[in-house]
């Protein structure tokens, strides 16, 4: 009797250690399917696709950049890819939400998210995400719309998540729409 | 009772700085750290080639595009130093990786010196027949079917 | 419910095959430099032809497209005509973690003898689905486009009998699904308001 609850007992733990090791892995959604994840949410899509894009009454593309990139600087994105021609701007930042208040971690710094995957050097690097859960990464396109108009689309992911809520990208925007506002009064900054 | 500390200390005094020249000396680092060694020379031979393109951004996309046939994964390219950095997990065990890093110079009039270096398991690929074949290929992208 | 069951068979069998794989014959890097049976098969599915001398437009909309399917651009080099985007998303999976806790399970059975002969298998966490493009001129006023998905997946922690398994397991995957390079070139078509041709 003793030795079966001792075994039921050790069931029940293996079921939920096996279930989530660890509180990291938790925050990890999970599917049936991984590769699932290929596609962007359709129904999602349609109700976040107007917030991510906004029409700007002006046809200087360099200026609009420019904006756009004095808005990173706002926001405190690192600006990582700067295509003028294409109209890109890339950049990530983190949001510092999980330094402890306390002390001193480590893991905290060593997180290295660009680490070129197939030229790490250990069979089992690190894992680049394993302790830190705070990273965004923005990627704004402008593109030509008819002779008077662009069109300016932001995209962010928050972690592992597209962010699909309509109000940071009005934020957004908003911090955009005064970057311009003082490109066109032309203002050093 | 003056003269115990002083013995004491002479007794000590080896084993302490034993103890700490084993703890804090780093390797000295060799002379030719950063020398390259004959392999290396012998090596380079075998990496380079020279084609006959003039245009040297033609020959950039002709690399990337002979790469991407290998089924290698661009990571790297950039225009005005004519580099191209890619790499892949050879099958079919997973643990291993090639990377190659191909730089495009012009050589001359209407030449490009192209250079490969292979990187096997973090060892250059010193086997002349991986250069042959990865030039083989590089040969067909340049000039056949393309302009 | 079939598709997941044969999921679970598939992680098993992989599995076995990885170790076994593991311990078989090293590669050879001389046949990786060497163009494969299958190499142009794989660039007809990966290539389409479009005409038009504009290549920025064609980069321009890529990105746009890649945007819309939830990429972050990460590399742009305009001149070489490559762009690459990184989508970060969890690759966790309820077949995994159901063998994962079944394996545990039937391990912990012998502890009743003494001995440790627990196993966790570490399963897949993470994962970064990676879009590579590169345009090239196929003719006076033609492009071809040329995208390569892959993706790469980290896995968890485990541990087997007293050894622990340090989490950060990588792999590489290319992603194979002929449908998403259809959709992706539908859309790049839609775009650039042009046809997009095989090749």
């Amino acid at each position: 009797m003793g030795t079966l609850r001792a075994r039921l007992g050790v069931l029940m733990l293996g079921l939920l250690a096996s279930a989530c090791s660890s509180p990291y892995m938790g925050r990890h959604e999970t599917q049936w399917n991984s590769l699932s994840q290929l596609w962007s949410a359709e129904q999602s899509q349609v109700k976040v696709r107007n917030a991510q894009s906004r029409v700007f009454d002006s046809s200087d593309r360099r200026r609009t950049l420019e904006a756009v990139v004095a808005t990173f600087q706002d926001l405190g994105f690192q600006v990582e890819v700067l295509d003028e021609a294409l109209g890109i701007v890339s950049g990530k930042k983190f949001t510092g939400m999980e330094l402890p208040d306390t002390g001193f971690d480590p893991t905290y710094v060593l997180y290295d998210p660009e680490g070129l995957v197939v030229l790490s050097k250990a069979y089992r690097t690190w894992g680049p995400f394993w302790h830190r859960s705070d990273l965004v990464r923005l990627t704004v396109t402008v593109r030509t719309r008819n002779d008077k108009q662009l069109v300016v689309r932001a995209s962010a992911q928050f972690h592992l998540q597209p962010v699909e809520n309509p109000e940071p990208y009005q934020q957004f925007f908003r911090t955009l729409e005064q970057a311009m506002f003082t490109e066109r009064m032309g203002v050093n900054r | 009772m003056s003269t115990e500390p002083r013995l004491l200390r002479s007794r000590m005094l080896p084993f302490v700085l034993l103890l700490l020249t084993g703890c804090v000396s780093p390797p000295e680092p060799p002379e030719n750290l950063l020398a390259p060694s004959e392999e290396q020379m012998r090596l380079r031979n075998m990496q380079t080639r020279t084609f006959d393109v003039s245009d040297r951004d033609q020959a950039i996309r002709a690399v990337i595009a002979a790469l991407q046939d290998l089924g290698f994964i661009i990571e790297r390219a950039n225009e005005p130093l004519g580099l191209v950095t890619a790499a892949r997990f050879a099958e079919p065990r997973w643990v291993d990786v090639v990377g190659v890093t191909v730089t495009v110079r012009p050589q001359g009039a209407g030449q490009m010196m192209i250079r490969a270096n292979a990187i096997f398991n973090n060892e250059p690929i010193t086997d002349a027949q991986v250069y042959q074949n990865f030039f083989a290929t590089l040969e067909r992208s340049l000039f056949v079917g393309r302009n | 419910m079939k598709r997941q069951g044969r999921r679970v068979g598939a992680v098993a069998v992989s599995s076995i095959g990885l170790l076994l794989a593991a311990c078989s014959t090293p590669t050879n890097p001389a046949q990786l430099f060497q163009l494969s049976s299958d190499s142009a098969a794989r660039r007809a599915s990966e290539t389409r032809r479009f005409e038009t001398p504009d290549e920025a437009e064609l980069l321009s909309a890529s990105a746009a497209v890649l945007q819309d399917l939830g990429f972050q651009v990460t590399e742009s080099v305009r001149e070489l005509g490559f762009l690459r985007a990184a989508k970060e998303r969890s690759a966790r999976e309820r077949g995994q973690e159901i063998w994962r806790s079944v394996i545990f399970t039937i391990s912990t059975l012998g502890l009743v003898t003494g001995s440790n002969t627990l196993i966790l298998v570490p399963v897949d966490l993470h994962q970064q689905i990676n879009a590579s493009l590169v345009t090239r001129r196929a003719d006076t006023d033609a492009y071809e486009v040329r995208i390569l998905f892959y993706r790469v997946v980290w896995q968890t922690d485990g541990i087997s009998g007293d050894q622990a398994i340090p989490p950060g397991q990588q792999r590489l995957e290319r992603i194979q699904d002929p449908v998403l390079y259809q959709q992706f070139f539908a859309r790049l078509s839609k775009a650039v308001f042009l046809e997009a041709h095989k090749i």
